[in-house]
Protein backbone atom coordinates (compact mmCIF):
# COMPACT_ATOMS: atom_id res chain seq x y z
CA UNK A 1 0.00 0.00 0.00
CA UNK A 2 2.85 2.30 0.88
CA UNK A 3 4.32 1.69 -2.53
CA UNK A 4 1.10 2.65 -4.27
CA UNK A 5 0.87 5.79 -2.28
CA UNK A 6 4.36 6.76 -3.33
CA UNK A 7 3.52 6.11 -6.96
CA UNK A 8 0.35 8.14 -6.75
CA UNK A 9 2.13 10.97 -5.07
CA UNK A 10 4.75 10.92 -7.80
CA UNK A 11 2.04 11.07 -10.45
CA UNK A 12 0.35 13.94 -8.67
CA UNK A 13 3.60 15.86 -8.41
CA UNK A 14 4.38 15.31 -12.08
CA UNK A 15 0.87 16.40 -13.02
CA UNK A 16 1.18 19.56 -10.97
CA UNK A 17 4.59 20.33 -12.37
CA UNK A 18 3.23 19.84 -15.88
CA UNK A 19 0.40 22.24 -15.15
CA UNK A 20 2.79 24.84 -13.87
CA UNK A 21 5.07 24.54 -16.85
CA UNK A 22 2.22 25.79 -19.02
CA UNK A 23 3.10 29.08 -17.41
CA UNK A 24 4.62 31.68 -19.60
CA UNK A 25 8.34 31.16 -19.79
CA UNK A 26 9.33 34.35 -18.15
CA UNK A 27 7.03 34.05 -15.17
CA UNK A 28 8.03 30.49 -14.47
CA UNK A 29 11.74 31.04 -14.55
CA UNK A 30 11.29 34.27 -12.75
CA UNK A 31 9.81 32.75 -9.66
CA UNK A 32 12.75 30.43 -9.58
CA UNK A 33 15.11 33.35 -9.73
CA UNK A 34 13.17 35.19 -7.06
CA UNK A 35 12.98 32.28 -4.73
CA UNK A 36 16.63 31.76 -4.82
CA UNK A 37 18.70 34.83 -5.10
CA UNK A 38 21.39 33.12 -3.11
CA UNK A 39 21.64 30.48 -5.80
CA UNK A 40 22.01 33.25 -8.35
CA UNK A 41 24.83 34.69 -6.33
CA UNK A 42 26.59 31.36 -6.09
CA UNK A 43 26.17 30.78 -9.75
CA UNK A 44 27.55 34.22 -10.39
CA UNK A 45 30.68 33.38 -8.54
CA UNK A 46 31.21 30.51 -10.92
CA UNK A 47 30.42 32.39 -14.08
CA UNK A 48 31.79 35.84 -13.37
CA UNK A 49 34.67 36.68 -15.63
CA UNK A 50 38.10 36.76 -14.06
CA UNK A 51 38.87 40.01 -12.37
CA UNK A 52 35.42 40.24 -10.80
CA UNK A 53 36.59 39.03 -7.51
CA UNK A 54 33.40 38.01 -5.81
CA UNK A 55 34.70 35.05 -3.89
CA UNK A 56 36.28 36.93 -1.06
CA UNK A 57 33.58 39.45 -0.50
CA UNK A 58 29.81 39.54 -0.58
CA UNK A 59 29.63 43.14 -1.71
CA UNK A 60 30.53 44.45 -5.12
CA UNK A 61 31.50 47.87 -6.42
CA UNK A 62 30.11 49.93 -9.27
CA UNK A 63 33.02 48.64 -11.35
CA UNK A 64 31.67 45.09 -11.12
CA UNK A 65 28.19 46.26 -12.04
CA UNK A 66 29.55 48.03 -15.10
CA UNK A 67 31.62 44.99 -16.06
CA UNK A 68 28.52 42.77 -16.01
CA UNK A 69 26.55 45.36 -17.97
CA UNK A 70 29.27 45.62 -20.62
CA UNK A 71 29.43 41.83 -20.82
CA UNK A 72 25.72 41.93 -21.63
CA UNK A 73 26.05 44.79 -24.08
CA UNK A 74 28.75 42.91 -25.98
CA UNK A 75 26.59 39.79 -26.08
CA UNK A 76 23.83 41.85 -27.71
CA UNK A 77 26.18 43.34 -30.30
CA UNK A 78 26.95 39.74 -31.28
CA UNK A 79 23.25 38.76 -31.27
CA UNK A 80 24.12 36.20 -28.61
CA UNK A 81 20.98 35.67 -26.58
CA UNK A 82 22.41 33.03 -24.24
CA UNK A 83 25.46 35.05 -23.29
CA UNK A 84 23.17 38.00 -22.68
CA UNK A 85 21.09 35.81 -20.36
CA UNK A 86 24.20 34.73 -18.44
CA UNK A 87 25.27 38.34 -18.11
CA UNK A 88 21.75 39.19 -16.95
CA UNK A 89 22.08 36.77 -14.06
CA UNK A 90 25.51 38.18 -13.19
CA UNK A 91 24.20 41.70 -13.31
CA UNK A 92 21.18 40.87 -11.17
CA UNK A 93 23.48 39.45 -8.51
CA UNK A 94 25.78 42.46 -8.79
CA UNK A 95 22.87 44.85 -8.20
CA UNK A 96 21.76 42.87 -5.17
CA UNK A 97 25.25 42.96 -3.68
CA UNK A 98 26.15 46.48 -4.64
CA UNK A 99 27.80 48.20 -1.71
CA UNK A 100 26.03 51.47 -0.85
CA UNK A 101 27.10 51.76 2.78
CA UNK A 102 29.50 54.64 2.22
CA UNK A 103 26.87 56.77 0.46
CA UNK A 104 24.78 59.51 2.01
CA UNK A 105 21.14 58.73 2.80
CA UNK A 106 20.01 60.75 -0.21
CA UNK A 107 22.37 58.97 -2.55
CA UNK A 108 21.33 55.63 -1.12
CA UNK A 109 17.72 56.37 -1.92
CA UNK A 110 18.61 57.35 -5.47
CA UNK A 111 20.66 54.20 -5.94
CA UNK A 112 18.02 51.94 -4.41
CA UNK A 113 15.45 53.44 -6.75
CA UNK A 114 17.68 52.69 -9.70
CA UNK A 115 18.72 49.19 -8.67
CA UNK A 116 15.16 48.17 -7.77
CA UNK A 117 14.17 48.83 -11.34
CA UNK A 118 17.41 47.69 -12.98
CA UNK A 119 17.55 44.38 -11.17
CA UNK A 120 14.14 43.50 -12.57
CA UNK A 121 15.35 44.17 -16.11
CA UNK A 122 18.50 42.13 -15.51
CA UNK A 123 16.34 39.32 -14.19
CA UNK A 124 14.10 39.34 -17.27
CA UNK A 125 17.09 39.34 -19.58
CA UNK A 126 18.52 36.45 -17.57
CA UNK A 127 15.28 34.48 -17.77
CA UNK A 128 14.60 35.02 -21.48
CA UNK A 129 17.53 33.40 -23.24
CA UNK A 130 16.19 32.53 -26.71
CA UNK A 131 13.98 35.61 -26.98
CA UNK A 132 16.46 38.32 -27.90
CA UNK A 133 13.79 40.82 -28.97
CA UNK A 134 12.28 40.73 -25.50
CA UNK A 135 15.71 40.86 -23.89
CA UNK A 136 16.53 44.00 -25.88
CA UNK A 137 13.30 45.69 -24.75
CA UNK A 138 14.57 45.36 -21.21
CA UNK A 139 18.11 46.33 -22.19
CA UNK A 140 16.73 49.68 -23.37
CA UNK A 141 15.28 50.43 -19.92
CA UNK A 142 18.27 48.93 -18.16
CA UNK A 143 20.65 51.20 -20.08
CA UNK A 144 18.74 54.26 -18.84
CA UNK A 145 19.15 53.00 -15.30
CA UNK A 146 22.86 52.37 -15.86
CA UNK A 147 23.42 55.89 -17.18
CA UNK A 148 21.78 57.30 -14.04
CA UNK A 149 23.71 54.92 -11.79
CA UNK A 150 27.00 56.08 -13.25
CA UNK A 151 25.94 59.72 -12.71
CA UNK A 152 25.75 59.07 -8.97
CA UNK A 153 28.44 56.46 -8.44
CA UNK A 154 30.94 57.31 -11.15
CA UNK A 155 32.41 54.88 -13.64
CA UNK A 156 34.78 53.06 -11.32
CA UNK A 157 37.81 54.60 -12.97
CA UNK A 158 37.15 53.94 -16.64
CA UNK A 159 35.96 56.16 -19.46
CA UNK A 160 32.53 55.25 -20.82
CA UNK A 161 30.67 56.46 -23.87
CA UNK A 162 26.96 57.12 -23.99
CA UNK A 163 25.79 56.12 -27.45
CA UNK A 164 22.45 56.59 -29.16
CA UNK A 165 20.70 54.41 -31.72
CA UNK A 166 18.04 56.53 -33.45
CA UNK A 167 16.36 53.62 -35.23
CA UNK A 168 15.49 51.20 -32.45
CA UNK A 169 11.95 50.92 -31.07
CA UNK A 170 10.09 52.38 -34.04
CA UNK A 171 12.54 55.25 -34.39
CA UNK A 172 11.99 56.31 -30.81
CA UNK A 173 15.63 55.55 -30.29
CA UNK A 174 17.56 54.07 -27.38
CA UNK A 175 20.76 54.71 -25.48
CA UNK A 176 23.50 52.37 -24.36
CA UNK A 177 26.82 52.65 -22.56
CA UNK A 178 30.02 51.43 -24.15
CA UNK A 179 33.67 51.08 -23.19
CA UNK A 180 34.86 51.72 -26.75
CA UNK A 181 34.77 54.87 -28.85
CA UNK A 182 33.85 52.80 -31.88
CA UNK A 183 30.11 52.30 -32.34
CA UNK A 184 28.91 48.72 -31.98
CA UNK A 185 25.15 48.67 -31.83
CA UNK A 186 23.64 46.26 -29.27
CA UNK A 187 20.03 46.86 -30.36
CA UNK A 188 20.37 46.01 -34.04
CA UNK A 189 23.34 43.70 -33.59
CA UNK A 190 25.08 42.28 -36.63
CA UNK A 191 22.36 43.60 -38.95
CA UNK A 192 23.55 47.20 -38.47
CA UNK A 193 26.60 47.20 -36.21
CA UNK A 194 27.78 50.73 -37.01
CA UNK A 195 24.42 52.44 -36.63
CA UNK A 196 24.43 55.04 -33.89
CA UNK A 197 26.18 58.14 -32.60
CA UNK A 198 28.26 58.89 -29.56
CA UNK A 199 26.43 61.49 -27.46
CA UNK A 200 28.61 61.85 -24.43
CA UNK A 201 32.00 60.86 -23.13
CA UNK A 202 31.74 60.01 -19.47
CA UNK A 203 35.10 60.48 -17.82
CA UNK A 204 35.74 58.83 -14.51
CA UNK B 1 -5.74 -5.51 -13.17
CA UNK B 2 -6.01 -5.50 -9.42
CA UNK B 3 -3.07 -3.16 -9.31
CA UNK B 4 -4.62 -0.63 -11.68
CA UNK B 5 -7.77 -0.69 -9.62
CA UNK B 6 -5.82 0.02 -6.48
CA UNK B 7 -3.87 2.84 -8.06
CA UNK B 8 -6.96 4.53 -9.40
CA UNK B 9 -8.59 4.20 -6.04
CA UNK B 10 -5.66 5.89 -4.36
CA UNK B 11 -5.65 8.61 -7.01
CA UNK B 12 -9.32 9.19 -6.47
CA UNK B 13 -8.90 9.44 -2.73
CA UNK B 14 -6.04 11.88 -3.20
CA UNK B 15 -8.04 13.94 -5.64
CA UNK B 16 -10.89 14.15 -3.16
CA UNK B 17 -8.51 14.94 -0.30
CA UNK B 18 -6.96 17.93 -2.03
CA UNK B 19 -10.40 19.40 -2.62
CA UNK B 20 -10.41 20.39 1.03
CA UNK B 21 -7.36 22.61 0.57
CA UNK B 22 -8.17 26.17 -0.38
CA UNK B 23 -5.42 28.68 -1.11
CA UNK B 24 -6.14 32.21 0.11
CA UNK B 25 -8.24 34.15 -2.37
CA UNK B 26 -7.03 37.32 -4.03
CA UNK B 27 -10.01 39.51 -3.22
CA UNK B 28 -9.87 42.92 -1.64
CA UNK B 29 -12.93 45.09 -1.95
CA UNK B 30 -11.41 48.39 -0.95
CA UNK B 31 -9.70 50.48 -3.54
CA UNK B 32 -6.24 51.50 -2.38
CA UNK B 33 -4.97 55.07 -2.78
CA UNK B 34 -2.16 53.51 -4.82
CA UNK B 35 -4.60 52.21 -7.43
CA UNK B 36 -3.67 53.16 -10.98
CA UNK B 37 -7.06 54.76 -11.55
CA UNK B 38 -6.55 57.22 -8.71
CA UNK B 39 -3.06 58.15 -9.91
CA UNK B 40 -3.43 58.31 -13.68
CA UNK B 41 -6.09 59.08 -16.23
CA UNK B 42 -7.50 55.79 -17.36
CA UNK B 43 -10.14 56.30 -20.08
CA UNK B 44 -13.22 54.08 -19.76
CA UNK B 45 -12.34 52.17 -22.91
CA UNK B 46 -8.90 51.33 -21.52
CA UNK B 47 -10.20 50.59 -18.05
CA UNK B 48 -12.68 48.08 -19.43
CA UNK B 49 -9.89 46.18 -21.16
CA UNK B 50 -7.63 46.28 -18.11
CA UNK B 51 -10.46 44.88 -16.02
CA UNK B 52 -11.41 42.06 -18.36
CA UNK B 53 -7.94 41.09 -19.61
CA UNK B 54 -5.41 42.07 -16.94
CA UNK B 55 -6.87 42.54 -13.48
CA UNK B 56 -7.41 38.87 -12.68
CA UNK B 57 -3.65 38.42 -12.28
CA UNK B 58 -2.42 42.01 -12.03
CA UNK B 59 -4.57 43.50 -9.28
CA UNK B 60 -5.76 42.72 -5.77
CA UNK B 61 -9.07 41.54 -7.15
CA UNK B 62 -9.56 38.35 -9.09
CA UNK B 63 -12.92 37.41 -10.58
CA UNK B 64 -12.91 33.73 -9.78
CA UNK B 65 -14.56 31.34 -12.25
CA UNK B 66 -16.46 28.29 -10.97
CA UNK B 67 -13.57 25.91 -11.62
CA UNK B 68 -11.35 27.89 -9.28
CA UNK B 69 -13.00 25.90 -6.50
CA UNK B 70 -11.60 22.68 -7.88
CA UNK B 71 -8.09 21.45 -7.16
CA UNK B 72 -5.51 21.47 -8.61
CA UNK B 73 -6.94 24.43 -10.59
CA UNK B 74 -7.05 26.55 -7.44
CA UNK B 75 -3.33 26.05 -6.84
CA UNK B 76 -2.39 26.80 -10.41
CA UNK B 77 -4.45 29.95 -10.33
CA UNK B 78 -3.00 31.11 -7.01
CA UNK B 79 0.46 30.57 -8.45
CA UNK B 80 -0.29 32.58 -11.61
CA UNK B 81 -1.82 35.40 -9.61
CA UNK B 82 1.09 35.68 -7.21
CA UNK B 83 3.59 35.76 -10.12
CA UNK B 84 1.47 38.26 -11.99
CA UNK B 85 1.11 40.61 -9.05
CA UNK B 86 4.79 40.52 -8.29
CA UNK B 87 5.50 41.62 -11.84
CA UNK B 88 2.81 44.29 -12.05
CA UNK B 89 0.02 45.15 -9.66
CA UNK B 90 -2.39 47.83 -10.84
CA UNK B 91 -3.83 48.12 -7.32
CA UNK B 92 -0.43 49.14 -5.95
CA UNK B 93 0.91 50.93 -9.00
CA UNK B 94 1.03 54.35 -7.33
CA UNK B 95 3.34 52.94 -4.67
CA UNK B 96 6.05 52.16 -7.23
CA UNK B 97 8.90 54.62 -7.74
CA UNK B 98 8.42 56.93 -10.74
CA UNK B 99 11.28 55.12 -12.43
CA UNK B 100 9.55 51.78 -12.00
CA UNK B 101 6.20 53.20 -13.12
CA UNK B 102 7.85 54.47 -16.30
CA UNK B 103 9.37 51.05 -16.88
CA UNK B 104 6.06 49.34 -16.32
CA UNK B 105 4.23 51.56 -18.81
CA UNK B 106 6.80 50.69 -21.44
CA UNK B 107 6.61 46.99 -20.59
CA UNK B 108 2.81 47.05 -20.80
CA UNK B 109 3.02 48.45 -24.32
CA UNK B 110 5.82 46.05 -25.30
CA UNK B 111 4.11 42.96 -23.91
CA UNK B 112 0.84 43.74 -25.69
CA UNK B 113 2.68 44.57 -28.92
CA UNK B 114 4.63 41.28 -28.75
CA UNK B 115 1.44 39.32 -27.99
CA UNK B 116 3.14 38.03 -24.85
CA UNK B 117 0.27 39.28 -22.71
CA UNK B 118 -2.40 38.26 -21.93
CA UNK B 119 -1.06 34.71 -21.73
CA UNK B 120 -2.52 32.42 -24.39
CA UNK B 121 -3.51 29.95 -21.69
CA UNK B 122 -5.52 32.69 -20.01
CA UNK B 123 -7.15 33.68 -23.29
CA UNK B 124 -8.14 30.07 -23.76
CA UNK B 125 -10.31 30.25 -20.66
CA UNK B 126 -11.35 33.90 -21.04
CA UNK B 127 -12.55 34.64 -24.54
CA UNK B 128 -13.01 38.34 -23.79
CA UNK B 129 -9.30 38.63 -22.91
CA UNK B 130 -8.44 37.84 -26.52
CA UNK B 131 -7.77 41.42 -27.57
CA UNK B 132 -8.62 42.74 -31.02
CA UNK B 133 -6.06 44.84 -32.91
CA UNK B 134 -7.98 47.99 -32.00
CA UNK B 135 -8.01 47.08 -28.34
CA UNK B 136 -4.28 46.36 -28.43
CA UNK B 137 -3.64 49.74 -30.03
CA UNK B 138 -5.74 51.42 -27.39
CA UNK B 139 -3.68 49.92 -24.57
CA UNK B 140 -0.35 50.52 -26.31
CA UNK B 141 -1.10 54.17 -27.03
CA UNK B 142 -2.37 54.79 -23.54
CA UNK B 143 0.68 53.21 -21.90
CA UNK B 144 3.09 54.91 -24.27
CA UNK B 145 1.64 58.39 -23.70
CA UNK B 146 2.00 57.94 -19.95
CA UNK B 147 5.52 56.56 -20.33
CA UNK B 148 6.53 59.52 -22.49
CA UNK B 149 5.05 62.10 -20.15
CA UNK B 150 6.76 60.49 -17.16
CA UNK B 151 10.17 60.31 -18.82
CA UNK B 152 9.82 63.88 -20.11
CA UNK B 153 9.11 65.21 -16.62
CA UNK B 154 11.74 63.24 -14.73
Amino acid sequence: MKKYFAITLAIAVVALAACNSSNNNSTASQTDANKDTTAAVHQTQDTMPAGMNMNNTTTVSVKDVIAAYLQMKNAFTNDNTNDAATAGKNLQAAFINLDTKTLSADQQKTINDITDDAKEHAEHIGANGGNIAHQREHFDLLSKDMADLVKTLGTGGQTLYKDFCPMYNNKKGAYWLSETKEIKNPYLGKAMPACGVMKEEIKQ
Amino acid sequence: MKRIKKISLVLLVLLIAIQFLHPARNESLQQLPTDIATNYKVPDSVFRILKTACYDCHSNNTRYPWYSNIQPMAWMMANHISNGKEELNFSEFGGYSIRRQTSKFKSIADQVKDDAMPLWSYELMHKDANLSDDEKKLIMNWAQILEDSLSANN
